[in-house]
């Protein structure tokens, strides 16, 4: 190799590099509002379709869990909101789990997951995140595993219904020990 | 002597030399998001504009770039490409975004993407490397479409997120990987078929 070739080399790739990265912090600056933005109004798309009625969503904590506190227009609370991280099979299911005054669930939406398109990303749909409104702790189980278990596992996805099952379930027992 | 600008090598990409049916480079992201159209089209916007934007500079740059730097060079450029795309989803289409998922990132080790840097934009000018990258580009999402169709069709018996048949019970099959294996194998037939006709039965 000649010597020029050595010191093109170096010179071409730092340029190439510097001229990249450039660009990419240019881009990144521009779209990062515009990102997060999308975030937060995805944010607030669910946590609406959980509580319709509700009116403003305040952050708070209870016994270190995390929770979303939703008001009505009088200022009065009607439920929270939790986020649960569950394991399921392509990697971690995030939920959020409306629950009423009474301790029962009101709604569930999947915010993020990776399962299988076709099969496990079937949990993102409303008949099945429906058979849990109204449902209580020990009525959370799967039909398939425990006799007073309420849900149906979808075909072909018991690990990604499982998953979702338990997380919800492990929820309620939080909620529980911590109001002891 | 090559033409400056030459259309065959567009068209070229979409038949005959097809990176799915013909290189068969770039397989695991076919497999990977064939299962939904809506999520195959967004993945072939995203391969046509990295593709022809890595082939365009590719092409620019070849003749100061010495030979044994070309490769680090070339995953920069198509890098680089492949995260504006993925900042760009990301504000302007979160949920197309959210379903291509590590794939997108993932574009930047497609090997259809460097086989093209490598194989065609570092020898060709640059108006026959963008029309070879739209070409290839072009071809992939067209054969990815087919593919998601099928697949969609029959896996799950919906189009486009839309619910085709009532009372239809869906090959499981067909949307998990295996399904692809198929359909990409059958494709791959008919294109012998087509081209060598009577030739093979």
């Amino acid at each position: 190799m000649k010597k020029k070739d050595i010191v093109m080399g170096i010179v071409v790739l730092t340029f190439i590099s510097g001229l990249s990265g450039y660009l990419l912090a240019q881009v990144y600056n521009n779209t990062k509002p515009k990102i997060e933005e999308a975030k937060k109004q995805e944010e607030e798309k669910l946590n609406k379709e959980i509580f319709p009625e509700g009116v403003k969503f305040e952050e708070k904590e209870m016994n270190k869990i995390k929770y979303l506190s939703v008001l009505n227009e009088n200022n009065e609370e009607i439920g929270k909101i939790f986020e649960v991280k569950t394991l399921g099979y392509g990697g971690y299911i995030y939920l959020k789990v409306g629950i009423d005054k009474e301790d029962k669930i009101k709604k569930i939406k999947v915010k993020q997951h990776n399962e299988t398109p076709g099969l496990g990303s079937k949990i993102t749909q409303d008949n099945f995140l429906n058979q849990f409104i109204g449902k209580t702790k020990d009525e959370i189980y799967l039909k398939k595993d425990k006799i007073d278990g309420k849900i149906d596992a979808i075909t072909g996805a018991t690990i990604s219904s499982r998953s979702i099952v338990e997380g919800v379930r492990k929820l309620l027992e939080k909620i529980r020990e911590g109001e002891k | 002597m090559k033409k400056i600008i030459d259309f065959k090598v567009f068209l070229n990409g979409i038949w005959k030399e097809n990176p799915i049916l013909f290189i068969m480079l770039g397989l695991c992201p076919v497999l990977a998001v064939s299962g939904s159209v809506k999520d195959a089209l967004g993945m072939g916007i995203a391969v046509i504009f990295v593709l022809t934007g890595s082939n365009m500079v590719i092409s620019l740059i070849r003749k100061i770039v010495p030979s044994y730097v070309r490769i680090p060079v070339f995953i920069v450029v198509i890098a680089t490409f492949v995260t504006i795309t993925d900042y760009f989803l990301a504000a302007y289409s979160p949920q197309i975004h959210k379903n291509l998922g590590v794939y997108l990132p993932l574009i930047v080790v497609n090997c259809i993407i460097l086989g093209r840097a490598e194989g065609f934009a570092s020898k060709n000018n640059i108006f026959n490397s963008i029309l070879d990258g739209l070409g290839m580009g072009i071809g992939f999402t067209l054969i990815i479409f087919v593919i998601s169709s099928i697949r969609e069709i029959l896996g799950n018996g919906t189009f486009m997120g839309k619910i085709l048949f009532t009372n239809f019970n869906p090959f499981l099959i067909m949307i998990m990987p295996p399904g692809a294996f198929l359909v990409i194998g059958i494709l791959i037939a008919l294109k012998q078929k087509i081209e060598k006709g009577k030739k093979i039965c």
